[in-house]
């Protein structure tokens, strides 16, 4: 029998119309602290206008495949316990954004009314609330700019585990230039294999370690062969897919942690005060964070010199590659990357399939005609700051957050479709997709290299510890009145498996236990 | 629905930009006149199946009407013109500004820029203009020059990804201090200027650039609080 189907409510369009409005708030104020970012090398403002199209058509039944599986709050408590492109950059701005800039766009060529698509917009602002909230369950908040601009993921006993074990260094020491050198080059390399886009580092925090010391938590994803095909036969070397490097900073207040994962410090960020630091891996299947090389500074200095090394020679490699594609090819590359920005969600979710995230939906390749470098430049310049296309002007005694003028970046939904039920459902199911790129290798994991279907696989037939029914829901506002309960203590214990100070301490431990683990 | 909503907006249609109004104001019509031919209703149509009854050769056609207007595009990319040349303006040399001649200690200013880092001194070191790929492949083979101050036109991290780690400073005419390439000195710890205004710089100059002044913040880039530090020529 098929199901019912449920009218639009006022109250879902009340909450999805500030839901928009939030996300056109903020994305003013990211976008205007910066200026479009332009490459000589990727025609960047025409990809990403193709990725938002792409992600307009295809995103809603794709949301809806993963749901199929498991809810967005679940992916949610996944993502908090690793690093992996479920991030603040990711989920927090980029799923509900990405999304509303390509209805925004349509809208604007006559190709839509904000009336069109509705259950799809509802859908997708309510996936991004659910994902958020869960998220970033720890700090509680939906967003970095509604805590003031911070994100503190994290729990306890994880940053307990940080604190334990990063190694000190000064500036000048081989574990200071090694590591220097790794962030460097490592973000170099996230710039050219994310196609000049920077979602491939993200940062969190910060985190209060004492004494006028903040830790942030940085972490560089997609970094091995995985669901860029470009990098087959580039990172094939290369033995972790995501790092996560945790740093103690002096001397410096992390004053904006954005939500494009990026901050902001005072007095500037230097390398020369980051007092401690580690190196991690994690993903789906690693069960949180697995320490790499952590056993002493020189081990860490000698495998930081050993990845620097590997991400160079992969860096040359890889220039070249791309320093050979036509346009079409940087144009859909960039423009997947961008689109496929919510592909680890499938994964957690363990129903990625390449077609639904490496391919243009034909429905977006039509409007590529139009993508030549100014249009491009353009109508993101004014989509994204200027806020000046048709749609996004309001009445004249507006005065939009961040801007005093009357102008907003989404429109809303509306509520007079409640009464005259003329609006439109859902974008459909998608459309044919096509690529330039094909896959050859398979996915880089902590299990080795698997192929599509063994990922799958092994994701749905693994649950993490953190996520099992018995330790999922205990937070830290639980631990504080009941860190002698078996479920916690079990729970303390598993994150601190891996460490070398903190292995079976369990869960009563304070900062003062851990200063004096560290100085005995 | 009898009349399109762009038809009615209240509070004006016009885009800033003259392609973006050119391209909407071509693909309204196009969307009008398919939307009349089609006898459906607005949901038949919009979306679901027929999804504006718009193909890649009309939106083709949206472009070519523009460029047989005489009008020509400005180019980003390298690879656009190079593929299409016809298509775009020449791409733009350098962003030239009027230099203050004044000789002062053996030097003089020929340019501003946002610094992305103060540092303890100022850096000195010779011009290098790096504008194409090209130009970047050669110093992959041969080497970048020791001591080179790389002049770029691209903020972007991607250009130069295989090079950068090498210059002794960065000016870059374009971008802010938030921008990929900023980023990247900073990590590198690699002096650098963004959103530089220069002039009367030819390659090989010794340079100066005065990375010990104050950095320009994010909280400036926001209030649009000019703070920039000198280009010097050594002379």
């Amino acid at each position: 029998m098929e199901a019912v189907k449920k009218p639009v409510t006022y109250a879902q369009l009340l909450e999805t119309n500030n839901l928009m409005q939030i996300n056109s708030d903020e994305s003013y104020w990211l976008c205007v602290t910066r200026t479009t970012q332009e490459s000589k090398l990727f025609p960047v403002s025409p990809y990403m206008m193709l990725s938002y199209a792409n992600a307009f058509y295809r995103w809603p039944s794709l949301l809806r495949k993963i749901e199929s599986r498991m809810s967005m709050e679940e992916c949610g408590d996944r993502a908090r316990n690793m690093g992996t492109k479920t991030d603040t950059l990711t989920m927090g701005w980029t799923l509900p954004c990405f999304y509303l800039l390509g209805r925004e766009w349509l809208i604007n060529m006559g190709m839509l009314r904000p009336e069109d698509a509705v259950e799809d917009v509802i859908y997708v602002m309510d996936c991004w609330k659910r994902m958020q909230l869960s998220y970033h369950r720890n700090d509680g908040h939906i967003t970095n700019s509604q805590y003031g601009h911070r994100s503190q993921l994290m729990p306890e006993r994880q940053l307990q585990v940080f604190e334990a074990d990063l190694h000190d260094m000064t500036p000048g020491d081989a574990l200071h230039v090694a590591s220097s050198k790794f962030m460097a080059t490592v973000s170099q390399y996230q710039f050219l294999s994310h196609c000049e886009c920077r979602i491939g580092i993200c940062n969190q925090g910060p985190y209060s370690f004492g004494e006028g010391r903040e830790l942030i938590v940085r972490d560089f994803m997609d970094l091995g062969v995985g669901d860029y095909p470009w990098l087959d036969g580039v990172a094939d070397k290369f033995p972790f897919h995501n790092l996560t490097v945790p740093m103690v900073v002096k001397d410096t207040h992390f004053e904006l942690m954005d939500d494009w994962g990026s901050f902001e410090s005072k007095p500037e960020f230097r390398a020369e005060n980051i007092v401690r630091i580690g190196l991690y891996t994690s993903d789906l299947l690693s069960d949180s964070y697995v320490p790499v090389a952590m056993e002493s500074p020189q081990a860490l200095a000698a495998k930081f010199t050993e990845l620097t090394r590997l991400i160079s020679d992969a860096n040359q490699v890889l220039w070249k590659k791309i320093a050979g594609w036509s346009r079409a090819e940087m144009l859909e590359a960039g423009a997947l990357v961008y689109y496929n920005i919510l592909k680890d969600v499938a994964h957690i979710a363990g129903v990625y399939e390449q077609s639904d995230w490496m391919e243009i939906d034909e429905r977006a390749q039509r409007l590529v005609p139009l993508l030549n470098d100014e249009y491009g430049r353009d109508v993101l310049t004014e989509l994204v700051g200027l806020l000046t296309l048709p749609s996004q002007v309001c009445n004249d005694y507006t005065m939009a957050m961040h801007k005093n003028t009357n102008h907003r970046m989404y429109s809303p939904i509306p509520y007079t479709i409640l009464n005259t039920g003329d609006y439109t459902a859902t974008s459909g199911p998608l459309g044919k997709g096509s690529s330039l790129f094909k896959k050859t290798t398979g996915w880089r994991t902590t299990r080795g290299v698997l192929d599509q279907e063994s990922y799958n696989k092994a994701v749905r037939e693994f649950t993490p510890t953190a996520c099992t029914p018995e330790a999922r829901f205990i937070d830290d506002s639980w631990v504080k009145y009941h860190h002698k309960d078996a479920n916690v203590e079990a729970l303390y214990r598993h994150t601190q498996t891996r460490s070398p100070r903190l292995a079976n301490k369990g869960a009563s431990l304070k900062r003062e236990d851990i200063t004096k683990l560290r100085n005995g | 629905m009898k009349r399109f909503q762009w038809d009615q907006n209240k509070f004006g249609l016009e885009e800033s930009t003259p392609t973006s109004r050119a391209f909407h104001h071509s693909i309204r019509a196009l969307v009008r006149e398919r939307f009349e031919a089609s006898g459906l209703e607005w949901k038949d149509f919009v979306l679901a199946g027929s999804n504006c009854g718009l193909s890649e050769s009309d939106f083709r056609s949206v472009e070519a009407k523009l460029l047989a207007s005489g009008y020509r595009f400005d180019v980003s990319a390298t690879i656009s013109a190079k593929e299409e040349p016809e298509k775009y303006k020449a791409m733009k040399g350098q962003h030239e500004r009027t230099v203050n001649a004044e000789i002062k200690d053996g030097r003089m200013e020929v340019g501003v820029g946002d610094n992305v880092v103060t540092y303890p001194a100022s850096v000195k070191g010779s011009a290098l203009y790096v504008h194409t790929t090209d130009e970047v492949m050669a110093m992959v083979m041969e080497g970048v020059p020791p001591g080179s101050i790389a002049i770029i036109d691209d903020s972007g991290g991607t250009l130069t990804a295989p090079i950068l780690e090498h210059f002794a400073g960065v000016i870059c005419m374009g971008g802010s201090v938030r921008s990929h390439l900023g980023i990247l000195c900073r990590e590198y710890g690699i002096p650098c200027f963004m959103n530089a205004k220069i002039g009367g710089i030819n390659n090989g100059d010794r340079l100066e650039i005065n990375c010990a002044a104050p950095a320009r913040s994010a909280v400036d880039c926001q209030k649009g609080i000019e703070r920039t530090a000198e280009i010097w020529k050594l002379v």
